[in-house]
């Protein structure tokens, strides 16, 4: 049996908001229900910080980090989490201690962490937050009107070899050069776990409009099905036409074999959709598996970036080794540059209609 | 702050003008003189004028006042000093003057100068390089263009850059292709090139040589004809309808003010109604025998 328990008044003041819950109306949670194992991701969880881990901070939907101290009442959402460089962990709470995945606020179970990671914070999951009807106050309720992908909006995207192979630099450098070129420009994050710190990097562009996932209502888009996904990269899309951009920067986390963002790049709507594709690499090596990968799914890249570009002789291996002109983020960041990029692609939109194979690709 | 300089006369009583002059706002920004219409509508579309080598921005926005006032809208002339600005005209050589216009738009966009998407573009002689030069890399930016007199110009073709549009040899990542990326977009913005009849001569700032000379000609005239009918070769390659007027200014030479008193340039920067202009320029790009798009006026 559910037990509903009705919240103290200025309660859930007090408490620490994430970044992943900033879209959620805090005055419709008026109780906390105890079926914390029935959890799903995107569920809202008030939670008592009892060890600090290795997230010593937590991004607060404020837009600012807060350092925690051992009791902070924190609000975060249940959700999956996929990070090389960091942790693995589910949607999945345990009443006696659940795991702090992200410090922009997911709360889950780890299963894998890298080697130099240390603990996850630890999190006592008090309850669920509920609404005044009784349910899982979840992020889904809170999300952008859900909308079709609009016609008529330049889309370019942005994939990677790894985390930080350099995917958000590149998109915040080819956002702030298209916006110095007089464009109405979008940026957004399609996949990945929620965090403020690409939101907050995207927003210094001068872009227009700023999304990402959260926006259509997920946590984190590991282990989401392909069509929510897919779903909310169109509306973010269609928000952004809406509010009058006239191009859209699209990340796509993690690197080309994670599985969300292999099988987005596989779909015919999702990768026809794209003018072009820029693919951030850390080194030449990276890039030229990364092109090879991309190639395979159908997908002629437009350029290479990353930190591979920091490096001359790294940049002339990896244009000797792919054919693609690598890019520096002073590059991207140049309107005019950045112009004619965006140019070539559309230019070449349609021009490389290759055979999609799973050669090298995660399936 | 702007600083009000005068009013200006020869206007009607309900259309009047003011002309101002505004200081660079800090390093490598651009000074700039503004023709302001009593009478503007916050979608009046800017015209951006740029001057030749004399730097005369003041001549450029007072020349073009009246027709400003005439037709409501905010005339910009940027000044691309001596010192700082030697090689404005080719754009993108030495420091950008393509960046300082974006950031003197910026700017000039906080102040409520402008608040459309997109501007007119208009030069005259080293102007008129830097105009067309300035659309090619931002055609997204520029709904019409008026190329006055321009002493040389970038081809539409496979010559090294800057006469044309390929890397030059030995360099990689040149300009030539960053150019060549936006042509679509650029071939289609309705283009007035305006020449006067006697500006057949060359002289010590038109820029010659055997590579120039072979494939512009020898004199402004010619190279106007020239890029113009280049112009229409690129735009029906690609299929497009060039939109595209030569317009030859009888008894004009290589003077502004001459090109503005007895060619009417002014007129032919800022017509009556843009859409007229528009179907006019379409009606004129036709392509001759010669494979040059002439329509004399």
């Amino acid at each position: 049996m559910t037990v509903l328990t009705p919240i103290a008044l200025n309660t859930l003041d007090q408490a620490k908001w994430a970044f992943s819950t900033r879209r959620v109306a805090r005055e419709d949670a008026v109780g906390l229900l105890d079926m914390l194992s029935y959890a799903t991701s995107g569920d809202l969880v008030l939670g008592r910080v009892e060890c600090i881990g290795s997230h010593k901070k937590i991004q607060l939907a404020q837009g600012r980090a807060s350092e925690l101290y051992i009791g902070d009442l924190v609000v975060l959402a249940c959700g999956d989490r996929y990070a090389p460089d960091q942790f693995e962990g589910l949607a999945e709470l345990d009443p006696q201690g659940a795991d702090m995945l992200a410090g922009g606020g997911v709360l889950g179970r780890m299963r894998h962490r890298h080697a130099k990671m240390s603990a996850p914070t630890r999190i006592t999951p008090l309850g669920l937050l509920a609404n005044a009807a009784g349910k899982a106050v979840n992020l889904a309720d809170y999300a952008l009107e859900k909308v079709t992908r609009p016609e008529g909006l330049r889309v370019v995207g942005v994939v990677g070899a790894s985390m930080n192979s350099g995917k958000t630099t590149a998109v915040a450098g080819l956002a702030h050069g298209l916006s110095r070129a007089g464009y109405q420009v979008a940026a957004i994050k399609a996949t990945g776990t929620g965090a403020f710190g690409d939101f907050n990097a995207f927003v210094d562009t001068g872009a227009r409009y700023v999304a990402d996932f959260t926006d259509a209502g997920m946590v984190s888009t590991y282990r989401q099905p392909l069509a929510r996904i897919e779903a909310g990269l169109d509306t973010l899309l269609a928000h952004a036409k809406r509010d009058g951009c006239d191009v859209a920067v699209v990340e796509l986390a993690d690197g080309v074999f994670q599985k969300e963002t292999a099988d987005l790049l596989k779909k015919p709507h999702v990768r026809d959709g794209f003018a072009g594709m820029v693919f951030a690499a850390p080194d030449a090596l990276a890039a030229a598996g990364g092109c090879a990968a991309l190639r395979a799914m159908g997908i002629e890249p437009a350029a290479v970036t990353g930190m591979v570009s920091c490096s001359p002789l790294g940049a002339a291996e990896a244009e000797a080794a792919t054919g693609v002109q690598v890019v520096t983020r002073s590059a991207l960041c140049d309107p005019a540059q950045a112009n004619a990029l965006v140019a070539q692609m559309l230019a070449k939109q349609g021009a490389h209609a290759l055979e999609l194979s799973e050669i090298g690709v995660a399936a | 702050m702007l600083n009000p300089v005068s009013e200006l006369p020869g206007c009607a009583p309900s259309e009047t003008v003011t002309l101002l002059y505004r200081p660079a706002k800090g390093k490598g920004a651009l000074s700039c003189w503004l023709a302001l219409p009593s009478n503007m509508p916050a979608d009046a579309t800017p015209i951006v004028a740029v001057h030749g080598i004399r730097r005369g921005a003041k001549q450029q926005a007072e020349a073009l006042a009246p027709r400003a006032a005439a037709l409501g809208r905010p005339v910009i002339a940027p000044l691309f000093d001596k010192v700082n600005w030697p090689k404005y005209q080719q754009v993108v050589r030495g420091q950008r003057a393509d960046l300082a216009l974006l950031e003197l738009m910026t700017e000039l966009r906080l102040t409520g100068t402008w608040r459309t998407r997109n501007f007119e573009l208009c030069g005259y002689s080293g102007g008129a390089q830097f105009a067309h030069r300035f659309a090619m890399l931002y055609p997204q930016l520029v709904t019409r263009l008026t190329v006055s007199s321009a002493g040389w110009y970038t081809f539409l073709d496979d010559a090294a850059f800057p006469y044309g549009l390929n890397e030059r040899p030995g360099k990689t990542n040149d300009w030539g292709p960053r150019f060549a990326a936006g042509l679509d977009q650029f071939l289609r913005i309705p283009v007035q090139v305006c020449i006067g009849e006697e500006d057949c001569v060359s002289d010590d700032n038109t820029r010659q040589g055997p590579e120039i000379d072979a494939q512009q000609g020898r004199d402004r005239l010619t190279r106007a004809r020239r890029w113009s009918a280049a112009f229409c070769k690129a735009a029906s390659e690609r299929g497009l309808t060039p939109r595209i007027t030569l317009s030859v200014m009888p008894g004009c030479g290589h003077d502004f003010q001459d090109c503005v008193q007895y060619g009417g340039l002014d007129r032919l920067i800022l017509p009556d109604g843009v859409a007229t202009a528009l179907e006019q320029s379409s009606l004129y790009s036709q392509q001759q025998e010669d494979g040059e798009a002439v329509k004399q006026i």
